[in-house]
C-alpha cells in the first residue's frame, strides 16, 4: 500500500491512512495506545492472540478517538457506554479479545455505574482508563478525577470536590486485575497490558496521562515538557502497593503498580458452570 | 359464535388458575380461539380476582378483551357477585359457591347452578384450595364447553406437579355435582 | 406447527427465538419483566443467552455490541426504560445495527401507571432519538401477531440493517390467547449480508447501495463502528457531502422500502360511508364498535395498520377514497390523528381520543362516533 516508503513499526495495527492523529502535541494518549499495541503485538507474535479476533471499544472523548486509528475491528460508541457495548460483544462471541479504552470522564464519570457492575461480574474485558484529570475533548471541565483545589473551566475558583480513586472503586468489586500506570512510564503500560491480555475476568489499568492543552496550560504549565516532568515526579512506582496507598492528591502524587492480581474464573467461565 | 365467561372471587380462591386451565384446554384441544385477561389486586390480600374469558370460532370475533355480557359466570364470593353481576346477561348460566354466597339478590333471570364448592373441597378432597377445580368440573358438566379429557390434559400441562393428581381428583368430583 | 396458549409477551419471545435471536439484554420493568423471565428460561435451550444489566442504557448498548459480534439481539422495556434507551437507539441507527426493541406501552408520562395501558408512546418510538433518520415500528393487536411480527421485525432489521421497534401495550402483554407457533419450514428467516472478504473495503460493489453489508467483528474486516457522521469506511468526515449522503441513506433505506414495510388490514370497508382508523389493542374494541354500528345499518369499516411507521398513507388513502368521514380512535390525546389528517387533506378527519387505562370499551367508541354521524 505504501510501497517502499518507511512504515510505522506498528503499521500492522495502525491505520496509517488516518494519521496524523488528532491528539495535541505533548498529549499522553498516543504514548498509552502505542504501549498497548506493542504488548498486543508481542502476544500476536507469540500466537497467544489472534489478530483478527481483536476488538477495541471506546466511548467518546479525546481518549476514545483511539478507535479511529487501529486497523483491526473497533467501535467508537457513545459517551460512557463502551463497557456495556463491549460486554455485549464478548458475550455474543467469546472467542474475541475485547479491549475498552477511554477517558476518566467516559469510564468513571458518566460510565461509572457500568464500570462498577462489569467489575462485579468479573466480565471478561480489559479496560484502560486514561486519567488526564480533566474533560479534555469538551475543553477542560472538571472531571471526577480532578485533584482538589485545581482550576478547571467549570470550577474557576478551584475544584472543591475530592477526586475519585478508581483503583479502590474497581478493586472493591474483586475483579481479577487492577493496576495503575502512567504515560510517563510507557514500559509499565506495556508490561501490565502484556500480563493482563491473556487473563480472564475483569482487568482494569488506569493510565495517568498528560493533557498539556486544557489541563496543563489552565493550571499554569505553559509548555508540555513541564507538565510531563511534573507528572513524572508525582508518579512513584511500587511493587505490590496496598489499596490504601492508591489514594492520591496533587501534592503527594500517586503510586503506580499492580494493586490486585488474582485468577478467579471470569464471567463466561462462571456462566458455563451455571448453564451446565 | 362468540361466548363470554366471567369468573370472580377473592384472591387465593384459584380463579386465575381456573382461567388458565380452561384457556389452555380450549386453545390446545379445540378448534376455538380464546382470549383470557386477568385482573387482581396486587396490594390487598383477599382482594378481587377476576378473569375475562372470551371464546369464538374466528379470531376476529375476539374483538374486545373484556366480558360485557357474559353467557356463563362463576362467583366464588359475595363481594364480587355484587360488584360484577352487571356484566352477566339475562338467561346466563351462573355458578355459585353457596358455601360463601348465601343469597343471590341480583334481580335477573339467571339459570343458577349452585354447590358449596369450598366445603366439598375441604371435606371430600381435604383442602379448600381446590374449590376452583370442583367448580370447573361443575361448569364443564353443565356447559360441555370442552371435552372432559381436554381439561385433564390441560391440568397435567399447566398445574405444578405436586398438585396435578389432587386437582384432577377435585375436577372429577365437580363432574358429579 | 404447534398451538400454545400464551400471552403476547411470550408470543413475542417465541417469535424472536424462531427468527434466530441469540442474545437478550434487559432490565426489569412492568409490564415487560415477564417477557425477560420467560426468555431467561427458554433462550438458553435455544442456544442463546440472556443477561440482566445494571440499567436500560447498558442493556441497549450490550444488544448493539452483541449484534456487531454476529448475534441477532433484542431487548424489551416500557416507557421509562425506553426513555433511557433513546441515546443508544440513535447510536444503533447511525451504526446501522440490526436489532429489535420491544416497547410495551404503559400509562405515562413518567412512572405513570405501571400496570395499565395507553397508547401514549406512538411518537416517542419514532422520533425520540435526535437527528435525521427513519425507523420501522410494528404494532400487533393480538398474541398471534406478537409472534408473527417478532419474526418480521427481525427480518426487517437484518435486511435493512436497522433497529426495529415492536410496540405492544400492557393489556396485550398479559392477554392469554391461542397462538399458532409455526415451524422454521413455514417461515422465512432473513440474515444480514456480510461483505465478500476479497473486496472487503468496497461495499459499494455490493447489491444495494442503500444497505451496505455488515462488517461483523472477528472476521478480518477491520470494521469501524462509528457514532460520528462517517463515510462508507466508517471514517469521521464532518462535511456536508458526507453528512447528507449518510442521513439521506438512513432515511431512504427505510422510506424507499415503505411499500414492503406497510402492512395494513381493512374490515368491512367495501361499501363504507365511514372509516375508523385504529391500531394495536384499541383496534379490537374499535372493530367491535364497527360491528355494533353495522347492526344499525350504518355503513362503517375499520382500517388497522400493523406497521405504524413508516406511516401507511397509501393504503389509507385507498381505503378512505369514498368515505365521508374518518374517525381516528386512539388511547391518547389524539396523536396519530395529526398524521392521518395530514395525509387525508380535504377529508373530514375526526379525532376520538379516548384515554382509558383499561382500553376504551366498544360502547364508548360507539357513543363517540354516533355524535358525529
Ligand atoms: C451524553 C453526552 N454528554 C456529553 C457529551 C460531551 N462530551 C464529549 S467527550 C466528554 C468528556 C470527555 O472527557 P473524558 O471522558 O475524560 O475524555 P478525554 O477527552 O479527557 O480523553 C463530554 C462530556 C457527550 N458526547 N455525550
Amino acid at each position: 500500500m505504501m510501497g517502499n516508503k518507511l512504515r510505522h513499526p506498528l503499521s500492522k495495527y495502525l491505520l496509517e491512512d488516518r494519521l496524523p492523529h488528532s491528539w495535541c502535541p505533548g498529549c499522553g494518549i498516543g504514548i498509552a495506545l502505542g504501549s498497548i499495541l506493542r504488548a498486543i503485538d508481542k502476544k500476536v507474535k507469540e500466537g497467544a492472540i489472534d489478530y483478527n479476533k481483536l476488538v477495541l471499544v471506546t466511548g467518546i472523548g479525546c481518549s476514545a478517538r483511539a478507535a479511529f486509528y487501529v486497523r483491526f475491528d473497533s467501535a467508537h460508541t457513545i459517551h460512557g457506554r463502551a463497557i456495556p457495548f463491549a460486554s455485549g460483544v464478548k458475550l455474543a462471541n467469546p472467542s474475541l479479545t475485547v479491549l475498552v479504552f477511554g477517558g476518566d470522564g467516559d469510564i468513571a464519570g458518566i460510565g461509572g455505574n457500568h464500570l462498577i457492575h462489569a467489575a462485579r461480574r468479573n466480565m471478561d474485558l480489559l479496560v484502560f482508563m486514561i486519567t488526564n484529570f480533566v474533560y479534555a475533548m469538551t475543553g477542560g471541565q472538571v472531571a471526577p478525577t480532578t485533584p482538589t483545589g485545581l482550576y478547571t473551566t467549570t470550577t474557576p475558583k478551584g475544584n472543591p470536590e475530592r477526586p475519585l480513586n478508581a483503583i479502590k472503586l474497581v478493586a472493591s468489586q474483586n475483579p481479577n486485575y487492577v493496576a495503575r500506570a502512567s504515560a510517563t512510564h510507557p514500559a509499565l503500560i506495556e508490561q501490565y497490558t502484556y500480563k493482563a491480555l491473556n487473563m480472564e475476568g475483569f482487568r482494569f489499568i488506569e493510565i495517568i496521562s498528560m493533557c498539556p492543552e486544557v489541563f496543563g496550560r489552565h493550571i499554569g504549565f505553559n509548555d508540555p515538557v513541564t507538565l510531563y516532568k511534573t507528572l513524572k515526579s508525582k508518579s512513584i512506582v511500587k511493587d505490590k502497593p496496598s489499596l490504601d496507598e492508591s489514594d492520591y492528591d496533587w501534592n503527594h502524587g500517586w503510586i503506580l503498580g499492580e494493586y490486585v492480581l488474582r485468577r478467579n474464573p471470569g464471567y463466561l467461565t462462571t456462566l458455563r458452570r451455571y448453564e451446565g | 359464535m362468540r361466548k363470554e365467561f366471567l369468573a370472580a372471587g377473592r384472591g387465593g380462591q384459584g380463579i386465575l388458575l381456573l382461567g388458565h386451565v380452561l384457556g389452555h384446554a380450549v386453545a390446545k384441544y379445540t378448534k376455538f380461539y380464546v382470549t383470557v385477561t386477568e385482573s387482581y389486586d396486587a396490594e390487598t390480600r383477599g382482594g378481587d380476582s377476576k378473569i375475562d374469558f372470551i371464546i369464538a370460532d374466528k379470531p376476529e370475533e375476539l374483538d374486545y378483551f373484556k366480558v360485557r355480557n357474559s353467557d356463563v359466570a362463576l362467583f366464588m364470593y359475595p363481594e364480587q357477585l355484587v360488584k360484577y353481576e352487571r356484566l352477566v346477561k339475562d338467561n346466563a348460566i351462573v355458578f355459585i359457591d353457596n358455601y360463601f354466597i348465601k343469597e343471590v339478590r341480583a334481580n335477573r333471570k339467571w339459570l343458577i347452578k349452585e354447590a358449596p364448592y369450598t366445603q366439598i373441597a375441604e371435606e371430600k378432597i381435604g383442602t379448600h384450595v381446590v374449590a376452583n377445580m370442583i367448580a370447573l368440573g361443575h361448569i364443564i358438566k353443565v356447559t360441555k364447553l370442552v371435552p372432559v379429557e381436554a381439561i385433564i390434559k390441560s391440568i397435567k400441562e399447566v398445574v405444578r406437579k405436586k398438585w396435578i393428581y389432587i386437582d384432577i381428583k377435585a375436577f372429577q368430583k365437580g363432574l358429579t355435582l | 406447527m404447534r398451538t400454545e396458549f400464551i400471552t403476547t409477551n411470550i408470543a413475542i419471545a417465541e417469535g424472536a427465538i424462531m427468527a434466530g435471536m441469540k442474545f437478550y439484554a434487559g432490565y426489569p420493568i412492568t409490564p415487560a419483566s415477564d417477557l425477560f423471565e420467560y426468555l431467561a428460561e427458554r433462550l438458553p435451550q435455544a442456544g442463546g443467552l440472556t443477561v440482566q444489566f445494571e440499567d436500560e442504557i447498558a442493556s441497549i448498548n450490550a444488544v448493539i455490541g452483541a449484534s456487531w459480534a454476529g448475534a441477532k439481539s433484542m431487548t424489551a422495556t416500557s416507557g421509562p426504560g425506553f426513555s433511557l434507551m433513546v441515546e443508544g437507539l440513535g447510536f444503533a441507527i447511525i451504526t446501522e445495527t440490526p436489532l429489535v426493541v420491544v416497547d410495551i406501552m404503559r400509562a405515562g408520562p413518567s412512572t405513570g401507571v405501571p400496570t395499565k395501558a395507553t397508547q401514549s408512546d406512538v411518537y416517542q418510538v419514532r422520533f425520540a432519538p435526535h437527528g435525521i433518520y427513519s425507523i420501522p415500528v410494528l404494532i400487533p393487536w393480538s398474541a398471534q401477531e406478537g409472534f408473527d411480527l417478532a419474526i418480521r421485525a427481525f427480518n426487517i432489521a437484518e435486511a435493512l440493517r436497522t433497529p426495529v421497534i415492536i410496540l405492544s401495550d400492557a393489556v396485550l402483554a398479559h392477554a392469554w390467547e391461542k397462538v399458532r407457533i409455526k415451524d422454521l419450514t413455514e417461515i422465512k428467516v432473513i440474515d444480514r449480508e456480510m461483505p465478500q472478504l476479497k473486496n472487503k473495503n468496497s461495499w459499494l460493489n455490493q447489491k444495494s447501495d442503500l444497505v451496505p453489508p455488515m462488517k461483523v467483528f472477528g472476521r478480518g474486516y477491520g470494521a469501524k463502528v462509528e457514532s460520528l457522521i462517517h463515510d462508507e469506511r466508517g471514517w469521521y468526515i464532518p462535511n456536508n457531502e458526507t453528512y447528507r449522503k449518510l442521513v439521506w441513506r438512513l432515511v431512504r433505506k427505510i422510506e424507499d422500502k415503505a411499500r414492503f414495510l406497510w402492512d395494513s388490514v381493512t374490515y368491512l370497508t367495501e361499501d363504507s360511508d365511514y372509516l375508523v382508523y385504529a391500531y394495536g389493542s384499541v383496534a379490537r374494541p374499535a372493530y367491535a364498535a364497527v360491528k355494533e354500528l353495522r347492526k344499525e345499518s350504518i355503513r362503517i369499516g375499520l382500517f388497522r395498520p400493523r406497521t405504524l411507521w413508516p406511516f401507511d398513507y397509501f393504503n389509507l388513502k385507498k381505503a378512505s377514497m369514498k368515505v365521508k368521514k374518518v374517525f381516528v380512535v386512539e388511547n391518547n390525546e389524539g396523536k396519530i390523528f395529526r398524521e392521518v389528517q395530514r395525509h387525508l387533506r380535504g377529508k373530514e378527519v375526526i379525532p376520538l381520543p379516548l384515554i382509558d387505562l383499561e382500553v376504551p370499551p366498544p360502547e364508548d367508541i360507539v357513543d363517540s362516533i354516533r355524535e358525529w354521524l
